[in-house]
């Protein structure tokens, strides 16, 4: 077993392993660290296996993803990351020929893919953040209010102040409260991608779904977005998907790791990275494959 | 180092195929370019061909304008345009006998020939009012008379000028003497028209004098509505009378020498509001009913083209099931194989006559110009026109749909949108730029098309009643390539109309050009802010 992956070798102030709060490989163990509280599901994932049309991209996924943490996916190109994290807001509805052959997705223990569910409400709790980022050619104004307005909010005082507050939150008020009238395209791709992630807080969701959010960022906004991820994660739920190893385990509570299509291992990240149960999830994480 | 120097050569080119010297890479680049150069030099070739044919027209056409004022035409049309405006009031008053008699058998029920007998009084009013003009209607015809005389004359001099000319040019010097030319002398000719003017005056007086006679006896009509418009009767023949002294004024102070400006021969195509070609009197060469016409009938077409058009664009591009797709899309892009002139053919034998009885159905008589009887107008050549545009703008418009990035879509998804409000609040306005750029190049379409427009918009040339309302749209016009197309083949080549319509032609290629240019121009900004 490798002891220490060389990820861990990171000692940027950000997201030392130290900083982890504990948590342990089941929530009903949870030992008496500084946030206590035994870890609450708020996703159950069971069993699910997913089919593009006649392919299947995700065989037998089970997990529990929980309350107020941050949960990474890990795992090489077209394991079928996205497919999941997509499976939760159910954005692969757009794509035509999808379903989920077996299994179940519930949050708060309603199943998402029944019928009867409002579609629109669940897009509402579990917002998402792209890979690309993706600001509407409107104004960094309008873009924020977006969600809200269709929601039928248009108070000027409160719009105002959900916009100052979502910037805030996604610390990058103090570079644009100046031009809030400008295009958001008109931003640089790191401030675009924290526009996506305050346009995504703004309507108060319950899960932020991250799908590869600092793949196209370069070291010094990957940083920014990253700090932003700790400070949001005492508001939100968070899954992330990533390809950057030492992201996941400076961000990350819990990771999973998938491996085409399946679920491999999922547990806390520090164990993921420090001493995985798994032959294949050691291999990647310590980079000899993927 | 040591290479190159041993084979000096080893850079040269060592392709084989060689055609008259060139590589086959520069053939290739030949060839490409040679199709852009062609296309370049055939559209230059086209501009300078539409203006050396159309250039000569202002010159003709300020000529023309001299020859109206020096052979007295321009006179004799002051005391003319009093008659005629006395005419256009009489029409008013068959008018308002039309109505008088509709109410009478429809709301008073009585037999036509009691209800034409209650309208004797007014026919009696009708008839003296018509009468009154009859000093000024002598005179006016004495005067066309004369001064046709004098520009025939005009006319006889400069056709045995222009023969001379020719003579001249073929070398045959001797024959070219013998060719008699009568100068006018214009001072002379206009004496006697210029003599009649007390007699206009005592005309005019009397025609006065008659007006005022016979208002007085005007009948009082029986319901208020009717009464109003012969109060309003009254009022027009009111003003009337008060212009007569102006028309005095301007025959004293008109001077046949007064000089033509150049610009007016510009002014007077532009702005002018008659085109009249053929004429034993004056011809007119304004261009604004025929630039009226043709943009009522793009209007019409656009109207009726864009919410089509753009909604199926919409649709397809964002509601549709692939199949769904798959049927729409090549049947939308179909339309525009159907020939044009099948169209207008169709515009004819049908939808003129479907629509024309669809106005006249009862219960639709409230829509503005319906009922009305003109087969062949506004409306008609416009929906056909608005069929023609479809295909353009549907294709352009799903385009530029098309073009907006999905990301915009999935995003708006994310934050809980439903798909009408991600179309409505961000996939149109994303690609509103390329929709209008759509519209314009439908609207270029549409005014060149001709076909459709010289069948089916009625070729009446005057420029629409716009007091109607909306009702103007069931009004015939024509149109600048309608006029084209119909008037080209007849005229002499040289001639001032001939010139004529090759300046309506240059003025449609600019028009074109210009709107082609301002949808490319958003196009470009549109891929631009798309990025
Ligand atoms: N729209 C689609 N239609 C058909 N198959 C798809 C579609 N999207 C993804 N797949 C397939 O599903 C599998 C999982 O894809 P997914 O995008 O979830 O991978 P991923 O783990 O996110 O990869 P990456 O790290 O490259 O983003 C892949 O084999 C992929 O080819
Ligand atoms: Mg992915």
């Amino acid at each position: 077993m490798v002891t220490t992956a060389p990820i861990l070798m990171d000692t940027r102030p950000v997201a030392p392993a130290s900083t982890f709060r504990p948590t342990t490989t089941t929530p009903a163990a949870a030992g008496p660290g500084a946030q206590a509280a035994p870890a609450e599901t708020l996703i159950d994932i069971d069993h699910v296996d997913f089919f593009y049309g006649a392919t299947q991209a995700l065989h037998d996924v089970s997990l529990r993803i929980e309350n107020r943490k941050v949960t990474a996916f890990i795992g090489p190109s077209g394991c079928g990351k996205s497919t999941l994290l997509r499976c939760l807001n159910r954005m692969n509805d757009l794509i035509d020929g999808t379903r989920i052959a077996k299994g179940s997705i519930r949050i708060r223990g309603v199943d998402i893919h029944q019928h009867d569910v409002d579609v629109i409400e669940l897009r509402k709790q579990v917002g998402m953040v792209f890979q690309k980022s993706n600001p509407f050619p409107k104004s960094i104004y309008e873009n924020i209010t977006y969600g809200l307005r269709l929601q039928g909010v248009n108070n000027k005082a409160r719009l105002d102040e959900v916009v100052e507050k979502s910037l805030r939150g996604a610390a990058l008020w103090d570079e644009v409260k100046d031009r809030l009238d400008a295009s958001g395209l008109g931003l640089s791709g790191g401030q675009q991608q924290r526009l996506c992630i305050a346009r995504a807080i703004a309507v108060e969701p319950e899960v932020i779904l991250m799908d590869e959010p600092c793949s196209a960022l370069d070291p010094v906004a990957t940083a920014k977005v990253e700090e932003l991820i700790q400070e949001l994660r005492t508001r939100f739920t968070i899954v992330i998907v990533t390809h950057n190893m030492q992201q996941a385990a400076r961000c990350s509570d819990k990771t999973a790791f998938f491996y085409m299509g399946k679920l491999i291992e999922y547990a806390d990240t520090r164990d993921i990275f420090t001493k995985p149960a798994n032959a294949q999830t050691e291999a990647y994480v310590s980079g000899r494959f993927g | 180092m040591e290479a190159t120097r041993a084979n000096p050569h080893f850079l040269v080119n060592r392709s084989r195929v060689r055609l008259f010297g060139l590589s086959f890479d520069d053939c290739i680049r030949v060839f490409f370019g040679g199709n852009a150069v062609v296309s370049i030099i055939v559209l230059g070739l086209i501009t300078f061909f539409l203006f050396r044919e159309g250039s000569g027209f202002f010159g003709q056409n300020r000529q023309n304008l001299i020859v109206y004022r020096q052979a007295g035409l321009e006179y004799v049309d002051f005391i003319r345009a009093q008659q005629d405006d006395h005419t256009a009031l009489t029409r008013y008053l068959s008018d308002l006998r039309l109505r008088q008699f509709t109410y009478a058998t429809e709301h008073a029920p009585m037999s036509v020939a009691a209800a034409n007998a209650s309208l004797a009084r007014f026919d009696d009013f009708a008839g003296q009012f018509g009468d009154t003009v009859e000093p000024l209607r002598t005179l006016v015809s004495d005067l066309t008379e004369q001064a046709s005389a004098i520009k025939t004359k005009f006319t006889v001099m400069e056709d045995k000028k222009e023969e001379r000319r020719q003579l001249l040019d073929e070398g045959r010097a001797g024959d070219a003497a013998k060719v008699v030319i009568t100068p006018v002398d214009f001072a002379a000719e206009l004496k006697p028209i210029l003599g009649t003017l007390p007699a206009y005056r005592a005309a005019s007086a009397e025609f006065a004098q008659g007006l005022e006679r016979v208002l007085a006896t005007a009948p009082t009509l029986p319901t208020p509505e009717l009464q109003a418009r012969m109060d309003r009767f009254k009022l027009h023949t009111r003003d009337y009378l008060a212009g007569f002294p102006a028309v005095t004024t301007q025959l004293e102070a008109w001077d046949y020498t007064k000089p033509v400006p150049a610009s007016q021969a510009f002014t007077s195509f532009i702005f002018g509001r008659e085109w009249l070609t053929a004429s034993f009197w004056q011809d007119w060469y304004g261009v604004i009913p025929l630039v009226v016409g043709s943009l009522m009938v793009s209007l019409v077409a656009l109207l009726l083209a864009v919410p089509l058009g753009v909604g199926a664009a919409v649709y397809v591009n964002q509601i549709a099931t692939p199949a769904e797709q798959k049927f729409i899309k090549p049947c939308i892009e179909f339309i525009s194989a159907i020939p044009s002139v099948v169209l207008g053919f169709f515009g004819i034998a049908i939808l003129g006559q479907a629509l024309r009885a669809l106005s006249q159905v009862s219960w639709l008589s409230w829509v503005p110009g319906f009922p009305y009887s003109e087969r062949l107008n506004i409306l008609t050549a416009g929906c056909l026109l608005a069929l023609i545009a479809v295909p353009t703008i549907f294709t352009l418009a799903e385009d530029a749909l098309n073009n907006v990035p999905r990301a915009f879509k999935e995003a708006s998804f994310a934050l809980g949108a439903t798909r009408l409000q991600t179309v409505i609040k961000i996939i149109v306005p994303a690609s509103l730029s390329g929709i209008i750029s759509a519209v314009l190049l439908g609207l270029g379409r549409v005014i060149g098309e001709t076909m459709v427009v010289l069948l089916c918009a009625g070729n009446r040339i005057a420029i629409p009643d716009f007091t109607a309302g909306l009702a103007v749209i069931t009004q015939p016009v024509h149109t600048m390539t309608g006029i084209i197309a119909q008037e080209m083949g007849e005229v002499v080549q040289g001639s001032i109309h001939y010139r004529a319509l090759f300046v309506v032609g240059m003025l449609l290629f600019f028009l074109s050009l210009g709107i082609n240019y301002v949808a490319q121009r958003i196009v470009r900004r549109y891929r631009i802010s798309i990025g």
